[in-house]
């Protein structure tokens, strides 16, 4: 009996013996050789660096790295996200939120944003309007679209301009607090229907509304019927079936949401446009380490990405790495000119003054290392911004003024405004993980390193903490750290950030410290009804000298449009003015 | 005390017990939190905020806030789980079977290694297969589990390709019905080896990860409580009449081994729905600690409240089972004394 015992006790010691060997074996052998197999796709971006619109005609892969002979999940593009929607009602969707993806793919607009760039595209209106083209009134108030004919919804109902008045009037109608249909109604004063012409009549002249507010996800255009079979229209109500389901006539049907986990969209056979090549499914995988290693496996075409994790995937065998063009949504620090010090966390010293002084804006601006954020935090994938203007934006131009660390200048600024001998401490609320943390980092380490006498906490908090403390209305924190919301034009961007009575100039009381508070408002408010471009570059520009002089953020730098892809994926190509994850999804093949 | 009894009565405290945790659990939802978290964006007016707030009740008292969500519990309505965009009781069903099937075969890999690997360990005391078992054993415990089951990740998944991440194939998961919500268990009632092999090859790295570290637990708690009953006179006795070691090591030892393993067995079970939380995570599962952790970093009160309610009510009832199993296994052990 004990002889038995004991070939077992040999046979299972040989068998784990075995298994342990053969794990440390894989381990050891088989990830260096992806390491080095492939050029790295961001030290040859030669295929990358050609204009978006080049890559939706030519794979911007194919000279990156050669494709892989076996195409995992054929007939089905797989992208790993990060987020999971919360609604898929055109009516419900708040602006950068994960359904807006979704209803990109699966509604259609008047107009679209075409793969190039900024350039407006017909959508469901035939032509893009014009002055010249008759499609906006000579006053500029008035807009028509010509509604196409043959566009059939997924429910197989038909497209007219009735329907489209029905879908913007819905949003309107139903007004929910946690969509953004408040876009349509600051702007829209009527809209009709003029034979097959959907006209809009706006309250006052907007440069950015088709841009901004036609593009939208809010103005995509439901079916009516659809609408009118499953709940209706009922005023600060969501819908529930559209908050699950959709019934657009974009290119792709909703085929399933599996909630958490994947959402799965199907080609629409009757799509009146360019039919959609590959169904699609998008995995939920919150964790970054997973989704860089579906990438290499090649379970997945795409990958949310990060700059921060750039340097996992360069140079995987079979990936390629998509860094062309900008984000518009550079990262901001904000400073806060409505501080109560009652509110402020403990130990923080800054008065409510604090910067109310353009001094020591202008020194936190040069005191600021913005080498050290790009090369770090964006990892080499970002660059600078212009004050205030970031790249890509109407009015840009690399001659724009932008701050460079300049630690005398910084030294000379807080001198003159009196905190170099006395000091102070402060802390700036961040989210946690991240370019944003790695921001604050820096910004601690660029101010404690240029005098010992200053003192940057920096309270990184989880997700829900930071957008709790974000929204709070006297905001409790002296500075803070975010990206912008991403704006196809530059009125959007200056109406939120820099007008002294906009959203954030509201809640940090920008009057208190710009120079020429009314000057700046009245400069931003006539580049937004301007409808003459020339003009409107001037003004941005104007303002950007000015903003360069008395600034109200810190402006840390702006990633370049990121995205891992397998190298098999054809016609990649993506647009930061589209909903993240910036993607197309009917324009690709593999 | 009979066990029949003694279980009639641990029932009968429940309802009490579940009133004192659902007061726990409804402070601890609104002290944690705005409720309505998940649905605020810096753009929204306070009219928009207000409006957000009569639509989930929060404009009423406290006490009639409590009652409103309890009377809803009690009508199986679990409130509304921002996160997955779903009512609760819609998503509930699905999420728990996902967590506990993998949660069950983590621990038929735990128990079944861990016993095997105690027994051979503990009839081998301070062998070279008793060391080897030790190392194997401490050094789960010692391994993160999200450091292993990313390395199990590289290699089974990235480079070798043998196993995959998530739940299933979508489309063969569509293949078939799902009365359970179990995927192995749906795809045997359907008779689909193809999905039964799929929910396997799904379920392997996962369970392998989540079991390792309650193996490690088992794997010593058997090895000691065997080496220590293989000392008692009851085992020279057996030895004496002239039982072979085999049938003294399987009859005698190990059974009374398995009385105090049974308890870490027990106690493993909330290690191994714990641990779920990370491997779900990584392995793309599409269980609770997924739901959960999602819920948790976007503020959804009414997700982490039904969670806790509901994992509450699971450990209640799962201690009420490892009692009457303790007393199945030891007679001498008076339930309710």
């Amino acid at each position: 009996m004990r002889t038995r015992t004991n070939r077992f006790s040999r046979f299972h010691l040989l068998l784990i013996v075995a298994v342990v060997l053969s794990l440390v074996a894989a381990a050891c052998s088989s990830d260096d050789s992806t390491e080095t197999s492939a050029p790295s796709a961001t030290t040859a971006p030669s295929s990358d660096t050609t204009a978006p619109s080049t890559d939706t005609t030519a794979p911007s892969t194919d000279t990156t790295a050669p494709p892989d002979d076996d195409v995992n999940n054929p007939g089905v593009y797989v992208h790993a996200a990060d987020d999971d929607p919360l609604s898929l009602d055109p009516a419900g969707v708040a602006a950068g939120e994960a359904g807006e993806t979704i209803i990109l793919q699966t509604y259609d607009r008047l107009v679209e944003i075409g793969p190039g760039g900024p350039d407006l595209i017909p959508g469901l209106s035939t032509a893009v309007p014009t002055v010249e083209n008759g499609g906006i009134s000579a006053d500029g108030l008035t807009y028509t679209f010509p509604i196409r004919e043959g566009v059939t919804f997924h429910d197989g109902s038909t497209l007219t301009a009735d329907v489209v008045k029905f879908s913007w009037d819905r949003a309107l109608e139903m007004d929910l607090p946690e969509g953004n249909s408040s876009i349509l109604a600051d702007l829209v004063d009527s809209t009709s229907v003029d034979g097959n012409n959907f006209v809009v009549t706006l309250k006052d002249r907007n440069a950015a509304f088709l841009n901004s507010v036609v593009t939208a996800a809010v103005a995509s255009i439901v079916s009516q019927e659809g609408v009118e079979a499953n709940g209706g229209v009922v005023a600060g109500q969501p819908n529930e079936f559209f908050s699950s389901d959709v019934i657009g006539s974009g290119p792709y049907t909703l085929g399933a949401w599996n909630r958490g986990e994947n959402i799965q969209l199907d080609v629409f056979d009757d799509y009146w446009g360019e039919p959609a090549k590959l169904d699609v499914r998008i995995e939920q995988v919150p964790d970054d380490d997973v989704r860089t290693l579906g990438l290499r496996a090649g379970d997945f075409d795409s990958i949310e990405t990060d700059p921060t994790f750039v340097t996992d995937i360069e140079g995987a065998e079979g990936v390629t790495i998509f860094a062309e063009g900008w984000l518009l949504e550079p990262v901001h620090i904000g400073l806060n000119l409505d501080i109560r010090e009652d509110l402020l966390p403990d130990g923080d010293t800054v008065p409510a003054d604090f910067f109310h002084d353009p001094r020591v804006r202008r020194a936190f601006n040069y005191a600021f290392n913005y080498d050290n954020f790009v090369e770090g935090g964006l990892s080499g994938q970002g660059g600078v911004v212009p004050h205030y203007l970031p790249q890509g934006m109407l009015a840009y131009d690399d001659s724009l003024p932008r701050f460079e660390t300049d630690l005398a200048e910084a030294e000379r600024l807080f001198t003159e405004a009196g905190w170099w001998d006395d000091g102070f401490e402060m802390t700036v609320l961040v989210e946690e993980g991240g370019i944003f943390e790695v921001a604050g980092l820096v910004l601690k380490d660029s101010l404690e390193s240029l005098n010992p006498n200053f003192r940057i906490n920096v309270a990184a908090v989880v997700e829900v903490q930071f957008d709790d403390a974000h929204a709070a209305v006297p905001f409790e924190y002296a500075t803070w750290i975010k990206n912008a919301d991403p704006f196809a034009d530059p009125a959007a961007l200056f109406a939120a950030y820099i007008h002294p009575d906009g959203e954030w100039g509201d809640v940090h009381k920008f009057r208190n410290g710009y120079q020429d508070a009314d000057g700046i408002a009245a400069l931003i408010e006539e580049a937004a009804v301007s409808v003459d471009t020339d003009r409107r570059v001037e003004i941005y520009q104007e303002l950007t000298q000015l903003l360069f002089d008395d600034p109200m953020w810190v402006i840390p730098g702006n990633e370049k449009a990121l995205m891992a892809h397998r190298s098999w994926v054809q016609n990649f190509t993506m647009n930061p003015l589209w909903p993240r994850p910036s993607l197309k999804f009917a324009l690709f093949d593999k | 005390m009979q066990i029949r009894e003694y279980i009639i009565r641990r029932v009968m405290i429940l309802p009490l017990i579940l009133v004192g945790t659902s007061l726990i659990v409804f402070t601890l939802g609104r002290v944690g939190g705005n409720p309505i978290a998940i649905y605020l964006e810096h753009e929204m007016t306070p009219d928009e905020v207000a409006q957000i707030e009569e639509r989930y009740g929060l404009n009423d008292s406290l006490p009639e806030q409590y009652f409103a969500w309890a009377g809803g519990v009690l009508r199986g309505d679990l409130g509304y789980s921002g996160v997955l965009a779903a009512p609760v009781m819609d998503v509930l069903p699905k999420r728990l079977a996902a967590t506990l099937e993998l949660s069950v075969a983590s621990a038929i890999v735990a128990v079944s290694l861990g016993i095997a690997l105690g027994t051979f360990a503990g009839a081998r005391r301070n062998r070279l297969p008793d060391h080897l078992t030790r190392v194997f054993a401490i050094s789960g415990a010692a391994t993160p589990i999200f450091w292993f089951a990313i390395v199990l990740l590289i290699i089974f998944w990235v480079n070798l390709g043998w196993f995959p991440v998530g739940r299933s194939e979508p489309e063969i998961f569509e293949s078939i019905s799902h009365p359970t919500g179990v995927y192995t268990l749906d795809a045997l009632l359907a008779g689909s080896f193809t999905a039964f092999r799929d929910a396997i090859w799904h379920l392997i790295l996962p369970a392998v990860t989540l079991g390792y570290g309650a193996t490690a637990i088992i794997t010593r708690m058997m090895r000691s409580s065997l080496a220590e009953e293989l000392n008692e006179d009851y085992v020279d006795a057996a030895r004496a009449k002239g039982l072979p070691e085999r049938l003294v090591l399987r009859r005698h030892a190990r059974r009374n081994a398995l009385i105090p393993t049974v308890t870490v067995i027990g106690l493993g079970f909330g290690f191994l729905l714990q641990g779920s939380v990370v491997v779900e995570i990584i392995f793309i599962w599409p269980g609770m600690g997924r739901w959960m952790a999602d819920a948790v970093l976007r503020g959804d009160q009414a997700t982490i409240m039904a969670y806790v309610l509901f994992t509450s009510i699971l450990f209640l009832v799962v201690n009420l089972v490892v009692d009457v199993v303790y007393a199945y296994l030891d007679r001498r052990v008076v339930l309710g004394s």
